[in-house]
């Protein structure tokens, strides 16, 4: 085992390409909002009694379910703050799961603790966004690449020199590098170092977070280009987590959709990004610019931001900024007239119009016309609630300040709560298994439209 | 379109006057910005763009300095040199004075939007305080004026709720909702043209494309020009009307946008829309640009891109070309610095190709002291290697290139067979 002969490839894989390598089934992290002494103390002085005990929870990652065949790459995309990083770290043990299970070769990683969980980091490793912070800038190249294998007790001193010298090589650098400092090679290479650490114990798995995004395109292609030969010549599998989603369409065999700690869209790479079935997904690969002048065409901008993880919205997350939030059954409302009050629900949230009097509000929303029925006259509510010409109230611009306030908060309640909240969006979590229109995979999508 | 460029933009030298030399961050670049136009600076990091446009407004600071060309605005001489009775460079007496700057130009004709706009906002001001105080200064309004015009901005940018946003902090913000702070910052004294670095770099692609829509339609109503600094090409196909694409400190490439995409005219260009992967279509196999963007401390000889471009032959390496007109596509010039073009007629058919041996022996001589030059060339790779590999600046990027991993690594352990090979593409 220690001769520097070995092939680079040593360990014997129990398992077949092609089979489940990793299957995390329910997993959960939470993270308490708040730490100190004093955390989970909560003072609010106009309630009683004023001191309430207990820490807010953010659910960054919330019953995430899937898995990962041996072999293949599973794209992991969402914006910023969407917990994928935390899923990657969670996946590693790097942070305890809240719940769930993440068995990996038939154990379950979450039930691992102290030396065993030592032991198995060995098969899984991780690769991070930023060269500049994951290497150490006081260690040399070559100790940077031995230092998991004398951790893991491979080899002996030679052994480790030969294989750090072979694995530089491998990642497309000089092993005669191998006594230099972190700080005389560019971005691009010192991913390419950090990739030769990753592998230097044959891990079976990697988990990418963001590898390539601090990179210039070009040699963004460089480094993963190299990724997956290192792929198919270790046969190694990638949890690569990106933003990117032209990176993200190049590098995966399938490819997972997150939002706010759900992961609402899971598919194979042609099935997702030519017959995406989730709203959110929609949005996401619509606002990206294709570099080609004649396609700028629609982009359909969600509006609105993504709500705060430690109060998320009930059943599906995406239904507060969501184009296709699904009407309350109990009214009669048609296509047009709800999108005109779900226009309006938001504006009126978001405060996104100046005040004006109840028909310029009617005019400007619903074209004059209210729709019919139960939900035109809750929409008529609060009309009169925001009007500047409302009934009673003898509103100039020094009223009291408060009083507007509190209507349209009140407004606000009145329509979220007899619309957005009666939906099936906000009762039910969604989660449905539909066919795939590309390859025979099965496409996995958390939305109510599919119902 | 009137037939004065708002902006013209005359062979503009910058230079950053460093310890171990002088750096041509910005080496004599020419374009215009019309009316009403948006136009691309693009580039990979290092290319020299933030420079370039920052030398636009004179925000160059120590140890840089802009050291030749021309800015002329609406007429006026932001920045222009004349030849002394000594024959030395001085500035010319109609240049506008650094006062003249501050008070008329900067914010009132010409706004930036820089990238990073946590740090473009100052932390313990309200948000709306930093906004009625620009405006206060550069619009002369009464204080309480000044607030309703800065709530009106902030409404006209898409900030949900802005009476209550307007005593906010910045770290309230989320990054979308502070670049539309500084667009509305920029838009508030309504200015001919905006210089906007990298804008939506550092936001995600959703409010990316909220804040690209903002902008087209902020431009329809006010007719503001925009300089859009960016390296995405993506957005560049997105928002732009005309693109000057740069390398190295020069601009290699000038054309409206759809003949850049269409008829590329610079192997530069050419090779950086084909290694990025594509949002709209899977690409099986993506093609690096080799190797990386050398330093601007001492740039390649002749064409800067040479030891990197497919195209390259050995006139490549001699002749330095000009970005010269080499076709005409809706008025507008496309302009193109490589001389495979006939303009140029300086041999190029001729030429022998470069090949990867001929090249290493064409730079052995700069290697020892600029190895970024050309890193492809293992011969500099074996001079880094006897330097002991401590070589501070030199041997930073010497093999980034590799994309090929198996015959890159045969090559390097035999220079003398074909050096280059290993890296050319398959």
């Amino acid at each position: 085992m220690s001769t520097p002969d070995d092939p680079i490839g040593f360990g014997e894989s129990d398992i077949a390409h092609g089979e489940t390598l990793l299957e995390v089934d329910g997993l959960t992290k939470h993270f308490a909002s708040d730490s100190g002494l004093l955390a989970g103390i909560n003072l609010e002085t106009d309630r009683f009694p004023p001191v309430s005990f207990g820490v807010d929870q953010v659910e960054a990652v919330d019953d995430v379910t899937f898995e990962i065949k041996k072999g293949e790459t599973l794209g992991l995309v969402g914006e910023s703050g969407c917990g994928k990083s935390t899923l990657g770290r969670t996946i590693l043990r790097l942070l305890d799961p809240t719940d769930g299970t993440i068995s990996f070769k038939g154990d379950d990683l979450a039930d691992l603790s102290g030396e065993e969980l030592r032991q198995k980091r060995s098969e899984i490793q991780m690769i991070f966004q930023d060269p500049q912070s994951s290497l150490d800038p006081r260690m040399k190249v070559g100790q940077i690449i031995e230092e998991p294998m004398g951790a893991h007790d491979m080899f002996d001193d030679e052994g480790r020199e030969a294989r750090a010298k072979e694995l530089l090589e491998k990642v497309g650098l000089d092993p005669r590098h191998y006594n230099r400092h972190p700080h005389a090679f560019s971005g691009g290479q010192r991913q390419r170092i950090n990739l030769a650490r990753a592998l230097s114990v044959d891990p079976d798995f990697v988990v990418c977070d963001e590898p390539v995004s601090a990179l210039d395109v070009s040699i963004q292609a460089q480094v993963m280009n190299t990724m997956e030969e290192l792929q198919e010549e270790f046969g190694l599998t990638y949890l690569f987590i990106a933003h990117d989603l032209s990176v993200i369409r190049h590098i995966s065999d399938r490819v997972a959709v997150m939002y706010l700690g759900h992961i609402v869209e899971l598919a194979e790479k042609e099935e997702l990004f030519e017959n995406p079935q989730h709203p959110y997904t929609n949005a996401l690969l619509e606002s990206i610019p294709v570099p080609d002048p004649r396609q700028s065409g629609v982009r359909g901008v969600l509006e609105g931001e993504v709500p705060s993880p430690q109060n998320p919205p009930s059943g599906c997350r995406f239904r507060t900024r969501c184009p296709r939030l699904i009407a309350p059954d109990e009214y009669e409302i048609g296509e047009e007239e709800w999108s005109h009050t779900r226009a309006f629900m938001r504006a009126v949230k978001r405060r996104t119009f100046e005040p004006m009097s109840a028909a310029e509000i009617r005019q400007e929303f619903f074209d004059g016309e209210l729709p019919r029925g139960g939900a035109g006259e809750i929409i008529g509510e609060a009309i009169e609630l925001i009007a500047t010409d409302r009934e009673g109230g003898t509103r100039d611009p020094d009223s009291d300040d408060d009083d507007v306030e509190e209507n349209w908060e009140e407004a606000t309640d009145l329509l979220l709560g007899r619309f957005a909240e009666q939906s099936i969006c906000a009762r039910e979590r969604p989660a449905y298994d539909l066919e795939s229109e590309h390859g025979s995979g099965t496409h996995f999508a958390a939305c109510h439209l599919h119902r | 379109m009137s037939s004065e460029p708002l902006l013209r933009v005359e062979n503009l030298k910058t230079q950053f006057f460093t310890e171990s030399g002088t750096v041509r961050a910005v080496d004599g670049i020419s374009f215009e910005v019309n009316e009403g136009e948006i136009v691309g600076l693009v580039g990979e990091s290092g290319a020299g763009k933030s420079v370039a446009s920052m030398s636009l407004m004179r925000l160059v600071e120590e140890p840089g300095e802009i050291v030749g060309g021309e800015v002329t605005y609406k007429g006026e001489t932001i920045f222009g040199l004349e030849e002394g009775p000594d024959g030395e460079l001085r500035e010319r007496d109609d240049m506008l004075s650094e006062s003249e700057m501050r008070e008329r130009i900067r914010g009132r004709e010409i706004a930036v939007i820089f990238q990073d706009p946590m740090e473009s906002l100052n932390p313990v001001f309200t948000v709306g305080g930093q906004l009625r105080e620009f405006i206060e200064i550069n619009r002369d309004l009464p204080k309480d004026e000044a607030k309703v015009e800065a709530v009106r901005m902030l409404r006209e940018v898409g900030i949900p709720d802005p009476e209550d946003r307007y005593e906010e902090y910045p770290h309230q913000f989320s990054g979308g909702m502070r670049q539309r702070v500084l667009i509305a910052m920029a838009l508030a004294c309504e200015p001919n043209l905006i210089i906007a670095d990298e804008p939506t770099t550092a936001l995600d692609v959703t409010v990316e494309g909220q804040i690209l829509d903002l902008v087209d339609d902020l431009q329809d109503r006010y007719d503001t020009s925009f300089i859009w600094v960016t390296h995405d090409m993506g957005v560049v196909a997105e928002i732009c009307d005309r693109v000057n694409v740069m390398y190295l400190g020069e601009i290699v490439e000038q054309a409206p946008v759809d003949e850049l995409f269409y008829e590329t005219k610079h192997p530069y260009t050419d090779a950086l829309l084909d290694s990025m992967p594509r949002p709209d279509r899977t690409v099986d196999e993506l093609d690096p640009i080799e190797g990386v963007m050398p330093e601007a401390i001492s740039p390649p000889s002749g064409c800067r891109f040479h030891p990197r471009c497919p195209d390259a032959r050995e006139v490549c390496t001699r002749v330095h070309p000009d970005t010269l007109e080499v076709d005409r596509a809706d008025g507008h010039p496309h302009r193109a610095a490589c001389v495979k073009h006939d303009v140029f007629d300086v041999g190029y058919d001729e030429s022998a190709p470069l090949e990867a041996g001929d090249e290493a022996e064409t730079d052995v001589g700069g290697a020892a002291t600029d190895p970024e030059e050309d890193p492809e060339t293992p011969v500099e790779e074996e001079q880094a290697s006897t330097d002991g590999g401590e070589r501070p600046e030199g041997s930073r990027s010497s093999s980034d290139h590799r994309s090929d991993v198996g015959e890159a690594s045969e090559a390097s352990r035999k220079p003398e067979n074909e050096p280059g090979g290993g890296e050319s593409r398959q």
